[in-house]
């Protein structure tokens, strides 16, 4: 049977969905660790303990957390998807939608001047 | 290729993939084998010894998070130098890409932790379990004492050798020696205890049962290394055009009679391979490239009288008698990029000022006016020396003359010191009005190039209508 490939009016392809749900997700995520880490942090005594050669204001220090807390999420739930995505199919433990383990045999069966003796 | 209807059924102990996924791989010997020993060696011993060996009295690698001072190899690195940490990842990052073009997964075969603490691990398990067939018979056999007594033996050893891992891990974040001397007095903190049982369970699960399953499902290396790969990249390969077709063979048999290649499908490659694959399939993501194919299969073919390298270390062009190229666009830019970041990170080094200071106003009060028609501004000098010896330092103002300067105290810092010190800045009333900005040199007084310009705000009354 040959697999229909025309989009489907409404449904999102897997790459569109895999993109909406780790760009969301992430976001959500970043939302909840900001809100968590400047809950018990004061950004004004940011200034003092800054290494970098330029003053951070309170909004920038707000933003610069979010964006970073947004980047972390981006990138490890975005390798996840990848890399469930480009791993094994479903099932390979089991055989399934993965070639069959390769063949092993005694390599003296066919081969009688081998001798296993030399290969612990 | 009979792949299809080989249900893979355990007989004479040999194939026990299906039924038993656990992979036995068969121990091989030769020249990419001892490579990987002598890089077992080298890269553990360093891993081991470093924290035991003192440069300048001081660890010779210790990263002191709670100080936030980085030591490695007789330089200090401070918190404002992380840049050159970050450089430092990029260009490790880099040589990873480059010498992946080049050469494939040399990381993944010698020098990745997983391989180098596994093959520990195996070592371990050969020595008390015994060989391939019988750690297979060790397994499947009844809980007799010899089991249960091998078994522990090789659970002890694996334990103890992941515990000390973990300290030593431990060791490169935490002085080694008072750890140690911690462990023997049963005083260590609980963050110690915490890192030290938590890196040597890792190190026991990942080397001990997860070993090449890491590779095959976790790693993400594995899954992007091929984007560095083209057709010239040293990859590992199977000689399809020399070994096809496969088959059984007596040694003098003529193979053209026969009708058969050069592979007489011993299967051994297969049987060594760690992670359970069959490099006559081509080029896999399982595939590490530990070479261990390669050993096996060239030991066979001297035992057949046939020339090595029926599996072998090869490029795609090669294969396919193209003609080659180990110079190519993909390797210059590498190595540019590499070149550059690497040189740009030991030029900043070598020629970062060994001086912090920073200016911070009193937040409590705007300025004082005093007698004689000048201005008092004041401010907390944070000044840092990371010199590894004591300074003197001088302050000069540079872009008016008439300001005073009064210090709470002079400027001596011991090596690695940091102080915070009061300074007033008395500027006249005729230096301006509002905000001006005073530049303030702090220099050593026997190093000039030990010098610092920080810029300090100062708050002078406005006087409207007036003068």
């Amino acid at each position: 049977m040959k697999k229909d490939k025309r989009p489907i009016a409404g449904r999102w392809s897997r790459q569109k969905r895999d993109i909406g749900t780790i760009v969301w997700i992430s976001f959500l995520a970043a939302c909840i660790g900001t809100f968590v880490i400047f809950a018990v942090m004061d950004v004004d005594a940011l200034n003092d303990a800054w290494v970098l050669p330029w003053e951070i204001g309170s909004r920038l220090a707000y933003s610069l957390g979010f964006l970073f807390l947004f980047i972390v999420s981006l990138i490890a739930s975005g390798l996840t998807v990848f890399m469930i995505r480009t791993g094994p199919r479903r099932g390979h433990a089991r055989g399934k939608g993965h070639p069959p383990p390769p063949e092993i045999r005694s390599p003296e069966d066919d081969n009688p001047d081998l001798d296993l003796g030399d290969w612990k | 290729m009979s792949k299809k209807s080989s249900p893979g059924l355990p007989e004479a102990g040999e194939s026990l993939y299906r039924k038993e996924p656990k992979i036995y791989p068969r121990q091989v010997t030769g020249r990419f084998a001892r490579l990987r020993v002598i890089a077992v060696w080298v890269l553990l011993g360093l891993y081991y010894l470093l924290p035991w060996i003192n440069i300048n009295g001081k660890q010779s690698v210790l990263f002191d998070l709670p100080a936030r001072k980085f030591y490695i190899f007789g330089l200090t690195f401070w918190p404002q130098d992380f840049v050159y940490l970050a450089l430092l990842m990029i260009s490790a990052g880099l040589t990873l890409f480059f010498f992946t073009a080049l050469a494939g997964r040399l990381w993944c075969g010698f020098a990745c932790p997983q391989t180098v603490w596994t093959e520990v691990f195996i070592w371990i398990e050969r020595w008390v379990e015994g060989d391939r067939q019988k750690r297979m018979k060790l397994d499947n056999s009844a809980w007799t004492k010899e089991k249960i007594l091998r078994k522990s033996a090789k659970q002890v050893l694996w334990v103890l050798f992941a515990a000390w891992t973990g300290f030593t891990f431990v060791g490169f974040f935490s002085p080694i020696r008072e750890l140690g001397a911690g462990i023997m007095h049963f005083s260590l903190g609980p963050w110690e205890t915490f890192w030290t049982i938590f890196y040597g369970f890792a190190t026991y699960g990942n080397a001990g049962f997860l070993r090449e399953q890491v590779c095959k499902y976790m790693c993400p290396y594995a899954r992007f290394q091929s984007a560095m790969f083209d057709k010239d990249t040293l990859i590992i390969s199977y000689d399809a055009d020399r070994g096809e077709p496969r088959g059984g063979r007596r040694k003098n048999d003529d193979l053209n009679e026969k009708g058969l290649g050069d592979c007489i499908n011993c299967t051994l490659c297969v049987q060594v391979c760690p992670t359970g694959i069959d490099i006559r399939d081509g080029l896999q993501y399982e595939c590490i490239a530990c070479a261990a194919c390669i050993d096996v299969c060239d030991q066979v073919m001297d035992k057949m009288d046939y020339p090595r390298g029926l599996v072998r270390y090869t490029t795609e062009h090669a294969l396919k008698h193209k003609q080659g190229h180990v110079v190519r666009p993909r390797i210059i830019v590498y190595g540019l990029l590499l070149l550059i970041i690497i040189s740009g990170t030991l030029w900043g080094m070598t020629h970062r000022v060994p001086l912090r200071a920073d200016l911070i106003r009193d937040r409590n009060a705007l300025y004082r006016e005093l007698p004689g028609d000048l201005i008092e501004n004041v401010y907390t000098l944070k000044i840092t020396n990371m010199d590894n010896a004591p300074h003197h330092y001088d302050i000069t103002v540079l872009n008016n003359e008439s300001v005073e300067i009064d210090m709470s105290s002079p400027l001596f810092l011991q090596a690695e010191e940091v102080q915070g010190i009061s300074v007033r800045l008395r500027i006249p009333k005729s230096a301006g009005q509002g905000v001006q900005t005073i530049d303030l040199q702090i220099q050593a007084k026997d190093d000039p190039s030990i010098n610092k310009l920080v810029k300090a705000k100062a708050m002078m009354p406005l006087n409207f209508g007036s003068q």
